[in-house]
């Protein structure tokens, strides 16, 4: 008798700003034939908890978001992304490394200091980078993902600020390399 | 116009090398569980603050941002070693820029009741690589004392149990997987400790023998301090102070 073929475990890695493009893309990375799903940023509701928390307790630095990013991915690895991949399944990560990254380079942070944060991710099997439209500007759809969530809390007070983030942070992303990850 | 990485550095410099103004100073206490470290830390407090310095606490897992976060996660025992980490480290963060630098930049003396060398004991007892967690926390900033309370484990062990049962997490239950809390504590507090001993020497921390009475502990801690306090501000925290001082919040000093 044969046995139908079976797509192997795969990590898909989507990297963005702009959030509804970003979760399309990874609608379209899964085939009818690679049983799987999507692990989505916040997983773990740490940021949910974070947009809760009163202005008295203070405003996180671009740096205590990163460590909050990289608590919430860890949670994502251990109980979305591992247990698929272990079961052969194909998982979609949206957003992964590469996001973190280029909006943490965007902000000032060391490049070194981010690639060993994110040392315990493994490196995805593939990538997709999601450029934003050219004829919408870079905020439109960025609201709900990581990368727009980071550059309005580091520039509160100004939207051209956010915005400018926004645009490093895309442009980094265009030119980043799967370098910063590595298969444990 | 924001200032440049050097000059952040060079204002940084200046700041803590003024002779005209009363520099921070930042004094941690470490150790294991059931050694007697906040005791020591609250008599300390009361005896600083009747030598006129001006003395700001902080306690580990304290951020108000953070430590709800942290709190719910334990309750319901959801957090992996990774994750316990790294949000650790963030409250951490939030703390040093929050809390620590502002009151360090303003010449207090800031007591840590617990610093980041309790995630580094932790974290490695939990089986992290040490490299990895020492990175979570940069840039480092480096107390100018740092009291590490020596106990053995059974001491450790007999403290705590005499007066609660060990949470989930205190006992290492995610780690050592062993139902009994006391039983795990016991397993788990040889590897903290083992690691607290290694970070001494690494870091040269100043080990206080916990197994004394408080009294002469108490004794012993103030004349360290006298000996201690007159260290020049050490340059290994300038990128600690210069970070913080790029961040939105802090580029009004």
């Amino acid at each position: 008798m044969k046995t139908a073929a079976r797509a192997p475990a795969t990590l898909i890695a989507v990297d963005g700003i702009d959030w509804a493009a970003m979760l399309a893309a990874a609608r379209s990375a899964l085939t009818p034939r690679a049983r799987g799903g999507i692990s989505r940023w916040d997983a773990s509701g740490v940021f949910q908890d974070l947009a809760a928390a009163g202005p008295d307790a203070g405003a996180p630095s671009a740096r205590t978001l990163l460590l909050l990013y990289a608590a919430d991915l860890a949670f994502r690895l251990r109980w979305q992304i591992r247990p698929a991949l272990a079961e052969g399944r194909t998982v979609v990560a949206v957003p992964y490394v590469a996001t973190a990254i280029a909006v943490g380079r965007a902000v000032g942070l060391p490049a070194t200091w981010l690639a060993g944060l994110f040392a315990f991710a493994p490196r995805p099997d593939s990538r997709r980078v999601v450029h934003p439209s050219r004829d919408a500007p870079p905020a439109a759809g960025a609201r709900d993902g990581f990368a727009g969530f980071v550059c309005e809390r580091m520039a509160t007070a100004d939207r051209r600020a956010s915005r400018r983030l926004l645009e490093e942070t895309s442009a980094r992303l265009s030119s980043s390399r799967s370098r910063m990850t590595r298969r444990l | 116009m924001r200032d440049s990485a050097a000059a952040l550095r060079r204002k940084a410099r200046r700041h803590f090398t003024d002779p005209s103004r009363p520099r921070g100073l930042l004094v941690a206490f470490e150790g294991p569980d059931g050694s007697g470290k906040t005791t020591q830390r609250k008599l300390f407090k009361t005896w600083l603050k009747s030598e006129g310095y001006d003395v700001v606490t902080t306690k580990w897992n304290s951020s108000a941002l953070i430590k709800p976060i942290i709190t719910s996660r334990k309750t319901i025992h959801a957090l992996g070693p990774e994750e316990y980490s790294l949000l650790h480290a963030a409250d951490f963060r939030h703390r040093v820029e929050q809390a620590i630098l502002p009151a360090l930049w303003d010449g207090k003396l800031v007591i840590a009741d617990r610093f980041l060398f309790t995630g580094l004991a932790r974290d490695v007892a939990r089986g992290l690589d040490l490299d990895w967690v020492l990175r979570l926390y940069e840039p480092l900033l480096w107390p100018d004392l740092v009291f590490y309370f020596a106990v053995s484990p059974a001491t450790s062990g007999k403290r705590v149990a005499a007066t609660r049962m060990p949470t989930f997490y205190e006992a290492g239950q995610d780690v050592t997987h062993v139902d009994d809390p006391v039983a795990s504590y016991q397993r788990f507090v040889r590897r903290v400790i083992r690691e607290y001993e290694s970070l001494a020497l690494i870091f040269n921390f100043i080990t206080v023998d916990a197994e004394q009475t408080i009294r002469e502990q108490h004794r012993q801690i103030r004349g360290l301090f006298l000996d201690g306090r007159q260290r020049p501000w050490s340059d290994w925290n300038t990128d600690a102070v210069a970070d913080w001082l790029a961040t939105p919040g802090a580029a009004r000093r």
